[in-house]
């Protein structure tokens, strides 16, 4: 059985450096999200060495951690979110994960899922693609997949998705390279991103069609307009508040200096 | 000490001012008269405190009194309608997220609605997507103080083999609207009454058939609605037999609030397929696969999920 | 309403206008849009080869949730690991017992070969040394036992399978079937339980977990149940089936806590927390292989350790109070002797004596030293060492010289199942409710039920003895 306390089993041990709990300078925050019990800490632990329990039963992580990881020069800052299946509800869970990956302003999001599951686990993935384009999915549990005679398709779901996907086995640190690099090019801009969206005809999308160029309006450049048409259709109390007290518009002008500059953060290195 | 005892005090007047406040606009909103004695036995206080009450009410601009008959004023009537947001906020909450039995949220509400501050209150009707009505139907004021008003029609007054939509449910006298909730009449269920006498009213939602007395059918409001599509009562996820697979077609109207997003986050949404794989040995939860996942539902949930068997999805190409 | 002057309240008064007009439904329409596109995605991207036949997952939970099989096999999970925990940990705990003991012999006597005072000897060897020497001898074999096996079950899958078959029963007492989860992770440390509460969505159930966590006897707790089994029930038993005995004996005090969880449950969920039960949707994940090195891990480091450590912080101080308590005297008599001869109608009303109320009172930081101080109290400064390893010697300590009788050893095990929780639980009660009222009520409420059940089978007892 190979494990990832071992070295040998690292993937690029040679380029990443956990840095467990010293987070104290990073260049890039990245966030994980996924449904509950998909092996998000598996691959939380596996980046940053650190060792948060993970019980097989749906919930356990209900607050967030954080951890830190070198690799290939730059270091990184990983945020784990409460495993939620939905942002949707104004559950507490689900609203700490919503709001960090909305306010938090994370350089990357990782929608951790599950490989044996992926339809439920696409519904997630979806809503954070909806709020976020910088985003890898990372399909997770490849080894219990292949145990229950699953396949999957990287390159179809990558078509689909318009983000890179990565399928890992966290457990025994399968793929884990590649999720690293797939990160680096999210945050250093070095991949192109067409995140899939939800598109239905109805009232409801003609409403959130109509509201669109208003929040264009309050908030040029937002680079998720539409989910915070829905979010106002739906009654969102902090996204509401949000627009009121302009922290949407400034997450807008980060956006923009953000895809102005992306060479400069490479050459900056950190900034807190 | 005496500080606690002068707040207590002072909080007492405030509820039966707001009380009062809140009478005045129901017998408004109802179009009845209200004189100061019709108001002072609805509220149980003795005449000489009611005296004291109403020279309190008409100094701060509250109401107006010519000769024994009371008027609210505007500003009574926005301060009415605070105190009738909280409550029908309250009443939401605690049916939807709270999942207080229907019966016991009007008692609560009425205890809740006096302690409030606006920004809370803003920030619950947000939490809760705006709701436009309350548990039983009557519209909840806005923030700005807005009532709309939906003309609806008592279930004993609707023409038969009409199509309709319960609007409201009235919440007092309280052994009635229990009646009303123990039937399972809930409120937006799209019905059509099929026999109605002074005896008893009976009335279908093309899943079940209820029946009415006329002082019960009373209380239920009615307005206009499209007719329905099917005609043929949908099975219910408690029907399905361990390791049948059907494809959900809905969760009916009376799972809200918090239990219904729960459900449709799962993936219990139109279309998706659904096996019963088996059952606790107590007989309750059962597992259930449906997107690829195993989800214990409990039969009270279950039975909230509108399923079609193959057989009858056949049925509806034909 | 006045025209809205900036584009923010022309966008939000939109919003508004056009929710009215959208109807209650458009939530299900929103989540139905998002799921049909994730089933068409997800059907273009993986492919499922057709196995044929029932996967191994499917073919273990049928047999979990079998009508005639699933509890016995639940029960016998259970009762097995109590009497792993309780055979394997027998002669490690006698081990470092005998060893460390042994030091403390050695340390005292070379403390009075220096020429230290009798005090200081007396306060750190036979105080403050002795409670932790305890602490870690009774504790650390049954916890490195207990935990790895109840991680491993927990990294399988196994709790949410138990959720799933008990949550009948939780349900008819209102309470939510995680609640299982939370209670089990209750039987490693309660203040861990209360905190897993978290995952309970609704308020209310949730509220009704955490003040019913304290129900199930915590891993500071098993010794003092795993002693007086051992002791007094595994006695009456022949030695082939003693620690069978014991085991199930101990495995019944857990039953009567998870009973007296699911009545306290509906009691509160029928008065205080009234309300229907909500939404229990509890996924069961597919069963993992558990990885071994990630058990011993978490079970020994993070939990094993962590609970020793706080034990060895709160016993140490406790130690040196029992003995400056035993060793203090005014007019000839020590304090803990007017103390416990004060709680002594007390403690005799509820079957026990004194002394043990008092040991409940000093082990209010940590169950643990419950047993310890007990011990210590009665042995005043003498020397505790090997003869006490064996549980003859228990015996003859407890009911030769202090008259204990099967009610004191079967009201010590009710109480220390039923009473209040641990200065770090309600702590912990405090900042997941964010209520004192509600912590209160959750620190007394364990409390009355102990002092009434402990009550009222003394009362009978002595009115048939």
């Amino acid at each position: 059985m190979s494990e990832c306390g071992s070295c040998s089993a690292c993937p690029s041990s040679s380029q990443l450096d956990r840095m467990g709990l010293d987070v104290g300078k990073y260049d890039y925050v990245v966030a994980l999200a996924g449904n509950p019990n998909t092996g998000k800490s598996s691959v939380f632990n596996a980046l940053t060495g650190l060792r948060q329990h993970t019980g097989n039963w749906p919930g356990k992580t209900v607050t967030r951690a954080q951890g830190g990881y070198k690799f290939n020069g730059h270091r990184y800052k990983l945020v784990d979110l409460p495993g939620t299946y939905s942002l949707l509800s104004a559950a507490q869970d689900e609203e700490i994960a919503r709001n960090f990956i909305l306010f938090g302003r994370p350089d990357c999001t990782v929608v951790v899922t599950d490989a044996t599951c992926l339809e439920r686990n696409l519904n997630l993935a979806l809503q954070v693609l909806e709020i976020s384009s910088r985003v890898v999915v990372c399909v997770n549990l490849m080894d219990e997949a292949k145990r229950k005679g699953i396949q999957i398709d990287a390159r179809a779901l990558g078509r689909d998705l318009g983000v890179p996907i990565v399928l890992t086995s966290a457990r025994t640190g399968d793929g884990l390279d590649a999720l690293l690099v797939a990160i680096e090019q999210v945050v250093t801009g070095k991949v192109e991103l067409h995140p899939h969206r939800v598109l239905r005809d109805g009232p409801f999308q003609r409403a959130v069609a109509e509201l669109v160029p208003m929040v264009e309006e309050v908030a040029p450049g937002l680079p998720n307009a539409r989910w915070v048409a829905m979010r106002l259709l739906d009654g969102d109390h902090r996204v509401r508040q949000a627009l009121l007290s302009g922290e949407l518009t400034e997450i807008a002008s980060a956006q923009k200096v953000y895809e102005e500059k992306i060479p400069m953060t490479i050459a900056q290195g950190g900034r807190e | 000490m005496l500080s606690w005892l002068r707040r207590i005090k002072e909080t007492r007047r405030r509820v039966l001012v707001e009380d009062a406040l809140k009478y005045l606009h129901k017998c408004d909103w109802e179009g009845t008269a209200s004189t100061t004695a019709s108001v002072g036995e609805a509220l149980g206080v003795s005449p000489s405190k009611a005296q004291l009450l109403w020279q309190q009410l008409q100094a701060q601009g509250l109401v107006e009194i010519s000769g024994d008959h009371l008027h609210i004023t505007p500003l009574g009537e926005s301060l009415a309608l605070q105190v009738i947001r909280a409550h029908r906020l309250w009443e939401k909450y605690l049916v939807d997220e709270a999942r207080v039995p229907l019966a016991d949220v009007h008692a609560m509400a009425d205890r809740r609605e006096h302690n409030r501050n606006p920004e809370a209150m803003s920030v619950l009707d947000a939490s809760m997507g705006y709701p436009a009505t309350d548990p039983h139907g009557d519209p909840i004021p806005t923030a700005e103080g807005v009532l709309s008003q939906t003309d609806s029609v008592p279930l004993t007054h609707w023409a038969i083999d009409r199509p309709a939509r319960i609007v409201h449910l009235e919440d007092e006298p309280v052994a009635i609207f229990a009646q009303i909730v123990a039937a399972g009449v809930y409120l937006g269920q799209r019905i059509k009454v099929i026999e109605s006498t002074p005896k008893r009213i009976v009335f279908t939602d093309h899943q079940e058939t209820y029946v009415l007395a006329p002082i019960v059918a009373g209380n239920v409001f009615l307005v206009a609605s499209e007719p329905m599509g099917r005609e043929a009562p949908l099975p219910r996820l408690t029907t399905l037999e361990l390791g049948a697979s059907a494809k959900v077609q809905g969760l009916d109207g009376t799972l809200q609030g918090y239990t219904r997003r729960r459900l449709l986050d799962l993936g219990l949404t139109k279309g998706a397929q659904i096996t019963a794989e088996y059952r606790s040995f107590l007989g309750d939860p059962v597992a259930y696969r449906v997107r690829g996942s195993l989800i214990a539902l409990r039969q009270d949930q279950a039975q909230h999920v509108l399923i079609s068997t193959n057989e009858n999805q056949e049925q509806n190409h034909v | 309403m006045s025209e809205p002057t900036n584009p923010v309240d022309a966008l939000l008064d939109r919003a508004q206008d056009l929710r009215q007009t959208l109807g209650g439904n458009f939530r299900d329409e929103l989540v139905e849009a998002i799921y049909t596109d994730a089933q068409a995605i997800a059907d273009r991207a993986s492919v499922k080869s057709d196995s044929g036949r029932l996967d191994f997952d499917q073919r273990i939970d049928r047999l979990l949730t079998a009508p005639m099989l699933g509890l016995p096999l639940m029960l016998l999970m259970l009762g097995g690991v109590f009497w792993l925990t309780i055979a394997g940990a027998n002669v490690p705990s006698q081990m470092l017992m005998s060893g460390l003991f042994w030091v403390e012999g050695a340390g005292s006597r070379l403390f009075e070969h220096l020429g230290a005072p009798w005090w200081l000897t007396g306060f750190v060897w036979h105080g403050v040394y002795r409670a932790l020497a305890w602490v870690i001898a009774v504790m650390l074999p049954p916890m490195a036992i207990f935990f790895p096996m109840f991680t491993m079950l927990e990294d399988l899958g196994y709790l949410p399978r138990v959720a799933f078959n008990l949550d009948r029963l939780f349900s008819k007492a209102g309470a939510h079937g995680k609640q299982v989860l939370t209670m089990s992770m209750g039987f490693g440390c309660n203040a861990a339980g209360v905190i897993a509460c978290r995952t309970i969505d609704s308020p209310r159930e949730r509220l009704i977990a955490i003040l019913t966590n304290n129900f199930v006897p915590c891993n500071g707790r098993w010794p003092t149940l795993i002693l007086l089994a051992t002791v007094f029930i595994a006695a009456a038993f022949p030695p082939e089936v003693a620690s069978v005995a014991a085991a199930g004996s101990v495995a019944m005090v857990a039953v009567i806590g998870v009973l007296f969880t699911l009545v306290l449950s509906a009691i509160l969920s029928r008065t205080v927390l009234k309300g229907t039960p909500s939404a229990f949707t509890l996924e069961l994940p597919p069963y993992r292989r558990p990885s071994v090195v990630r058990i011993l891990y978490t079970s020994l480091i993070d939990r094993t350790m962590f609970v020793l450590w706080r034990a060895i912080v709160f016993s140490a101080p406790a130690g040196g109070l029992i003995w400056l308590l035993a060793n203090i005297t005014i007019s000839g008599h020590s304090l803990a002797f007017y103390l416990t001869d004060w709680l002594d109608p007390l403690g005799h009303a509820i079957g026990l004596d004194g002394v043990i109320v008092l040991a409940f009172f000093i082990a209010i930081p940590a169950n643990e030293i419950v047993v310890p101080t007990i011990l210590m109290l009665y042995l005043g400064n003498t020397m505790m060492t090997e003869e006490l390893s064996s549980s003859s010697s228990w015996r003859s300590l407890f009911v030769g010289e202090h008259d204990w009788t099967l009610l004191t050893a079967v009201n010590l095990m009710l109480f220390s199942l039923l009473h209040n929780p641990c200065s770090t639980t309600i702590y912990t009660m405090w900042k997941e409710t964010g209520s004192a009222k509600w912590t209160a009520f959750g620190a007394l409420m364990p409390l009355a039920v102990g002092l009434v059940v402990t009550f009222t089978i003394a009362q009978v007892w002595y009115l048939f003895t």
